[in-house]
């Protein structure tokens, strides 16, 4: 009963955080829940690599290894964001307990419905679970309460949601097709999997439209990312670490499960549609890179040029659904560790304007390294995670053969990697014009540290467990 | 199927026909007033037509969803929107609008056609009934997220959100009776996304002094602030 555990720990969270006795009480709540859920899910996914199965079908509850490795990433991130908030947030509330309070709430419920999503066998559940995600993120975009902020979560909540309510439309499609099959079948993911070959093909080709469009939106595909970069840029750091590092890691996991659907149903090509969605994807995103004022929306970019490369991933056959993988994880870890440096940044600074900050490594010299270094990881150089997983893509599809994609995806990912170390040049040299000194929080540089280590540790070897966990999460992705 | 049933499936295609025009009418009312009771009709006919299909299959599932939707959509949201947002309905009367109503109409002909294009290869398989409330929901989906895109205050917005609701249970209450927990699941979530959304519509409301969020344009690109 690990699984229950998970979300348990986080509502007991949200609920000690909502009592009042001392004010160190909510964010020790939200520290000490981050950590005991990211041993929790480093415990399944031990479990899991290991080839126990964690399922209570009855329950509707289970985990397999794609699951696993989102949970993996979802508890890491947790952590690393429950950490962050606790010298960050008291220091953006400016001693307002209330607010500090209720953020802490909202942020431990917000964990508990990321948690949930994987561990749903049943898809219409999954799918309430993933609208509960933009439900319970939407004040946490909007804490702030500025006009700006207030701007980006309204179109946030409007078009995500409207997204999620056709994506529904596609699960009803794909419940029916199993129900024509097996009308008595229990409704879950691999039940429908089961029933994919036997389904209309029509049906599929139907619901496929509505489910990519539909979690796309909340995923961030162009051209349906137009909320993204202001929802991921306004929120507060260590809520910008959790949207563009796992809530759309989340939403995509709903394409990846039911993926078997459609590339098992005869005739459609899926693979093809992944790849010229995911570079249509890559390619806008390395352009709007390059024109960026605000580096909180430069790393948001990167997350729409990050999900495009993990779509067309998927359309490179059995290697490209083990990179998919792979660059799920790296890329969640490392963007979120490219938010909590410009965190940093933006503390020392007060402004998330580029043209304004110049020789950062003259008068901050940590946050211009950090920043450096987390630019350097993000934009895929050596010898960092998302390198080699980057990497295993294009190798992926040199197997495939597909050299008009190899050409066109490491045409973007160098305009990308350039965008990205350009637009950070401007920030770090140079003359500086001011050296405001506001004090950091001590926290602040631990975690950056602290979630620096997997980044680092995965750009030079991948551990045994976890290259077969991403082998099992990567069979998920077949038939 | 008996003669009982036999007459619904008619009724069911008329209900089907008034519930597009419902959607067109809250698509094209210039009116907040308007808005509202073109959506609480859409989610009458949408109850309607969920009964009807609960009879014509012997479905308790669907009655159950019915009387989900009926406490939901007609009565608490409505009552919902009026307590909270009652002088926003009374003062912004007029509605600017981006394209003008008989340009829209023209789209929500288009649309339809569209949506009816795209489920024909569908059709062969659907169950009786389906026939109507598959086309006729996909085209208030789309016919819905046309009207979000065109509208610019906070309250249609919601409300087109909501229509486009109704026209994916509407297509899926004929597809699908199996375990009601989707439906009353999703039932629930209606209502809660709507008290979210109306708490922070009335949060911007009070920030920005209205409720036009068309006019919030500080995010974007090509600019430097």
């Amino acid at each position: 009963m690990i699984l229950v555990a998970l979300p348990v720990t986080a509502l007991v969270a949200a609920a000690v955080a909502a009592l009042r006795p001392w004010t160190n009480l909510p964010r020790m709540a939200t520290a000490v829940a981050g950590v005991l859920e990211f041993l929790i899910t480093l415990d399944v996914a031990i479990r899991v690599g290991q080839g126990a199965t964690l399922q209570v079908p009855a329950a509707g509850i289970g985990v397999d290894g794609l699951a696993a490795v989102l949970l993996l990433l979802q508890g890491f991130v947790g952590m690393t964001a429950s950490l962050y908030s606790w010298g960050y947030i008291r220091q953006l509330t400016e001693a307002n307990r209330d607010r500090e309070r209720w953020y802490h709430v909202n942020l431990n419920l917000f964990l508990a419905s990321l948690f949930v999503v994987p561990l749903l066998l049943v898809p219409a559940l999954a799918w309430v679970a993933v609208e509960l995600t933009t439900v319970l993120s939407i004040f946490l975009v909007a804490l702030e309460n500025h006009h700006a902020a207030l701007e980006a979560a309204w179109k946030y909540a409007v078009i995500t949601i409207m997204g999620a309510t056709a994506a529904a439309l596609g699960i009803f499609l794909l419940l029916w097709g199993l129900s024509m099959r097996a009308p008595a079948a229990p409704q879950t993911w691999s039940a429908i999997i089961a029933a994919g070959p036997h389904m209309p093909a029509p049906l599929v080709r139907l619901a496929f439209v509505l489910i990519v469009i539909g979690f796309g939106t909340k995923v961030g595909f162009v051209p349906l990312h137009t909320w993204l970069p202001d929802a991921h840029s306004q929120a507060p750091t260590p809520v910008c670490a959790l949207l563009s590092g796992v809530e759309v890691s989340t939403a995509l996991y709903m394409i990846l499960r039911l993926w078997p659907v459609f590339t098992t149903s005869p005739g459609f090509p899926a693979a093809t549609w992944a790849i010229v969605i995911g570079l249509v994807s890559v390619g806008t995103a390395a352009f709007l890179l390059v024109q960026v004022h605000d580096y909180k929306r430069l790393f948001a970019f990167s997350t729409v040029e990050h999900m495009g490369i993990l779509l067309a991933a998927l359309g490179f056959g059995p290697l490209g659904a083990y990179a998919a993988i792979y660059q799920l994880l790296t890329h969640g870890l490392t963007k979120s560790l490219a938010f909590y440096t410009s965190g940093g940044v933006l503390i020392r600074t007060g402004t998330r304007d580029i043209s304004e900050i110049r020789g950062l490594m003259q008068f901050a010299p940590w946050e211009g390294w950090s920043l450096l270094l987390a630019g350097l990881a993000i934009a895929g150089a050596p010898p960092f995670a998302v390198f080699l997983s980057e990497f295993s893509v294009v190798r992926s599809a040199y197997a495939v053969h597909d050299y008009w994609a190899i050409g066109l995806l490491l045409g973007f990912l160098l305009i990308a990697f350039l965008g990205i170390l350009w637009q950070l040049t401007k920030m770090l040299f140079g003359t500086p014009h001011s050296d405001r000194r506001a004090r950091s929080p001590r926290s602040l540089p631990l975690t950056v540290v602290l979630s620096a280590v997997p980044v680092v540790l995965l750009g030079v070897y991948l551990p045994a467990p976890l290259h077969h966990l991403f082998q099992m999460a990567a069979m998920n992705l077949r038939r | 199927m008996g003669f009982v049933s036999g007459a619904l499936v008619p009724v069911n295609a008329f209900i089907g026909a008034l519930f597009l025009l419902s959607t067109i009418l809250l698509m094209a009312f210039r009116q907040v007033e308007g808005y509202m009771r073109y959506f609480i009709w859409q989610s009458v006919l949408l109850v309607l037509s969920t009964a009807d299909l609960a009879v014509i299959r012997g479905s308790p599932n669907l009655f159950i969803v019915a009387v989900i939707t009926l406490a939901a959509k007609v009565i608490m949201i409505p009552l919902l929107l009026r307590r909270v947002l009652h002088d926003e309905l009374r003062t912004r009367r007029e509605v600017e609008l981006v394209i003008n109503t008989q340009a829209s109409l023209l789209v929500a002909l288009l649309l339809s056609v569209m949506a009816y294009i795209l489920v024909i290869p569908v059709l062969p398989f659907a169950p009786s009934g389906a026939a109507v409330n598959l086309p006729v929901g996909l085209d208030v989906l789309l016919i819905g997220m046309y009207t979000l895109a065109i509208r610019r205050e906070a309250v249609p917005q919601m409300l087109a959100l909501m229509a486009i609701d109704n026209g994916v249970f509407y297509a899926g209450v004929s597809i699908t009776d199996s375990p009601a927990i989707i439906e009353l699941a999703a039932g629930l979530e209606g209502v809660m996304v709507v008290v979210v959304v109306t708490i922070l519509a009335r949060t911007i409301a009070q920030h920005i002094g209205s409720t036009a969020v068309g006019h919030m344009a500080t995010l974007k690109e090509g600019e430097s602030r």
